[in-house]
């Protein structure tokens, strides 16, 4: 009877774990900054300068990860990334920052959960932080901005093809060819800090 | 009876017993005003690559092999098909927003030309999903091009 048992389980944990198995990496990837951040994250963002804070805060977590050739703290970021949207409500923002927000939001998402979710695979988060980086543009020339910020272009990546990102400083880290061409860049225009 | 009998019996009961567990199928026939087709021009021959080799897993409406039926194989493809709606649904493409088709249009022509999708263990049964080189240029081509060419009427 023992055995019987036994296959049973065996049988059913053997489909059981066929349904999950893709989740184990995302949490993984999300775990470890839940203790962090466990505070933060219970509670929604009303406030739209807080809001566009914490998101520009974790994107440059990300941005910076990415410059130091480490996927593992870009995914980490990339969790922080989405919690901080994810947890932006835009209930008193005015109605143009709701009008941007509605249109990034599901995108960007998405974006921070592949990031977080390709710990092992640099380049594919990489393609997510390209358009992720197009997304928190678009959003801070709305929002506005804490800190200043500078968008950069980098002509070589994908094919010179060329893209952009969001930097604090106006030195130059490329965060899509990391050290092997750390410094190919060049600011294109400043967001300055809301007064 | 002998222990060896016994599993095996055991095993019997449970394949018999999973059996009655069957997951609500994905085919939904008509299109949806949401369809892709709706509101993105598709040539014929791409049309056909997306039908065979994309469909299944990221449409609402897969064309199931015999061993569907079977359990847990039919579990495992449900879930295959949830994750996979879940990421691009090709049914519902229209009622993302632009800024999302854009970003699915730059990752269907990425993750075809690194031959992410579709998946080896998807075709490693599907033989008409395999695609030729001059197939994977058709369907990054189109994605691009449609990509460029939203990009512009993007206000």
């Amino acid at each position: 009877m023992k055995t019987l048992i036994m296959i049973a389980v065996a049988a059913i944990s053997f489909s059981a774990c066929n349904n999950n198995d893709n989740q184990p990496n995302e949490t993984t990837a999300t775990s470890g900054d839940t203790a962090k951040t466990g505070m933060q994250s219970a509670t929604t963002v009303t406030n739209s300068n807080m809001a566009i804070n914490n998101m520009v805060k974790a994107y440059l977590e990300l941005k910076n990860a990415l410059a130091n050739d480490n996927s593992k703290d870009a995914a980490t970021a990339g969790s922080e990334m989405q919690k901080a949207v994810e947890n932006a409500d835009p209930a008193t923002f005015s109605a143009d920052q709701k009008k941007i927000f509605a249109d990034v939001k599901d995108d960007a998402i998405e974006h921070a959960e592949h990031i977080a979710a390709n710990a092992s695979n640099i380049a594919h988060q990489r393609e997510h932080f390209e358009t992720l980086s197009k997304d928190l543009y678009d959003m801070v020339k709305v929002f506005g901005t804490g800190q200043t910020l500078y968008q950069t272009h980098c002509p070589m990546y994908n094919n010179n093809k060329g893209a952009n990102w969001l930097s604090e400083t106006k030195d130059i880290k490329n965060p899509y060819l990391g050290a092997k061409m750390s410094t190919c860049g060049e600011v294109k225009e400043e967001l300055k800090q809301r007064p | 009876m002998s222990r060896m009998k016994k599993i095996g019996l055991g095993v019997l009961i449970v394949l018999t017993g999973i059996q009655f567990i069957k997951p609500a199928s994905n085919e939904n026939g008509q299109a949806l005003p949401s369809d892709i087709s709706t509101t993105i021009s598709i040539p014929s021959n791409v049309q056909l690559i997306l039908q065979t080799a994309c469909y299944d897993c990221h449409s609402n409406n897969t064309n199931y092999p015999w061993y569907a039926s079977i359990q847990p194989m039919g579990w495992l493809l449900n879930n295959h098909i949830k994750d996979g709606k879940k990421e691009l649904n090709f049914s519902e493409f229209g009622s993302y927003s632009l800024r999302r088709q854009l970003s699915k249009l730059k990752s269907i022509a990425s993750q075809v030309k690194d031959d992410e999708m579709p998946l080896a263990s998807y075709t490693m049964l599907h033989r008409k999903a395999r695609l030729t080189k001059e197939q994977k240029a058709l369907i990054t081509d189109w994605a691009q091009n449609t990509k460029d060419n939203l990009e512009q009427i993007k206000p």
